[in-house]
């Protein structure tokens, strides 16, 4: 998506918070096409999403991001520069956040344009809904 | 609620998600520093304090950089293209350089306990087999390019895990210099490249083979 010229994604869907982060339910959202070892890798332009369960050491994650214009040393190095689930359990066993959700998602973020991710996204949404899930914590790649 | 990170500011400014923290680390590096607990949960805090505003949609600038002056000069652990004739075929070169590398990278895998190789269903001679044979043959059937992408990210997995076996940090851009310019499998790639430009069924594979600073080179 570099230097392409995106329109806003549409009416700001802005939520205040309603209770502090200490109650609050976080799963992590990433764009950098991680998944587990032995899931389906991500195909050259792909709007699905692998889950990637919580008690999932972050060590057995593989990368299958078509793009080759990004550093990938440092998440060989740590997988945390990438995907910060060491931090948010430090988070999590200190009291800073409430819980970590049952599940975190990852989808490819290259080829595609936003709107393409909808169709996925509109169901995940639920699914976190459904599970009380408060905050998506997204990072890119 | 969402908050979270963004490496290109430009994206952000334009999309306007509801809160994002945009940070001045390279692609591919989000939370800044591996290994830097402190660091990272810097990071995380201020994507977290988002949260707290009022009004959005919020675009916020980290503080911090990374610390630049931590990479010293990187010690090679092999010296690439030293004693391969010139004459070798192209799977023959790969194979030999990957034995070389092969005691770095387990090396490396120990330190880390941990490795990014995994993405082919190859193992890694069948990967250099199968990248020096389009390179030899000076193509591949169109049929053939998931696999050659994945040999290839396999193939630079295992290279870069070698090359950074040792402690860091590592200066990637230092690393990826050496992948490119000084092995095999950079030449190979370079070549690949070439072979795809010129070949309508496989201009696809362009896009995700050489990255483009090193395609400015060409």
């Amino acid at each position: 998506m570099l230097g392409k010229n995106l329109a806003p994604l549409g009416p700001l869907p802005w939520v205040r918070s309603k209770k502090p982060l200490s109650q609050q339910k976080i799963a992590l959202i990433t764009t950098a096409g991680l998944h587990v070892r032995d899931d389906d890798k991500f195909a050259f332009t792909d709007a699905s999403y692998r889950v990637i369960p919580r008690e999932l050491r972050g060590d057995d994650l593989l990368m299958s991001h078509t793009s080759v214009n990004f550093d990938r040393i440092g998440f060989a190095e740590d997988v945390n520069v990438v995907f910060p689930i060491d931090r948010f359990r430090e988070l999590q066993e200190s009291g800073a956040i409430g819980s970590l959700a049952n599940n975190h998602y990852s989808f490819m973020g290259a080829g595609l344009l936003p709107d393409a991710y909808e169709a996925s996204v509109r169901p995940l949404a639920e699914i976190m809904r459904n599970e009380e899930v408060d905050v998506a914590f997204l990072t890119p790649v | 609620m969402t908050t979270g990170i963004s490496l290109v500011r430009e994206n952000a400014e334009a999309l306007q998600p509801p809160r994002t923290l945009w940070v001045p680390f390279p692609l591919g590096r989000p939370l800044g520093t591996p290994n830097d607990v402190e660091f990272q949960q810097r990071v995380i805090s201020a994507a977290l304090d988002l949260l707290n505003r009022e009004h959005g949609p919020v675009l916020e600038d980290f503080p911090e950089d990374i610390d630049a002056s931590q990479f010293g000069p990187l010690s090679c652990p092999v010296s690439f293209k030293q004693t391969e004739p010139q004459t070798d075929a192209w799977p023959e070169r790969l194979r030999r350089e990957i034995a070389e590398l092969k005691p770095w990278y387990d090396e490396g895998a120990r330190r880390r306990r941990r490795t990014t190789v995994g993405v082919s269903p190859l193992d890694m001679q069948a990967n250099a087999d199968f990248v020096g044979q389009a390179v030899h043959a000076r193509g591949f059937s169109k049929e053939d390019i998931v696999t050659l992408k994945l040999a290839v990210e396999d193939l630079k997995a295992f290279y870069s895990e070698a090359l950074t076996a040792r402690p860091g940090p590592h200066d990637a851009d230092a690393v990826m210099k050496i992948l490119w310019y000084d092995t095999f499998l950079g030449e190979a790639l370079h070549e690949l490249h070439e072979i795809c430009r010129n070949d309508e069924s496989l201009k696809l594979l362009t896009l995700f083979l050489l990255p483009r600073s090193v395609q400015h080179d060409d």
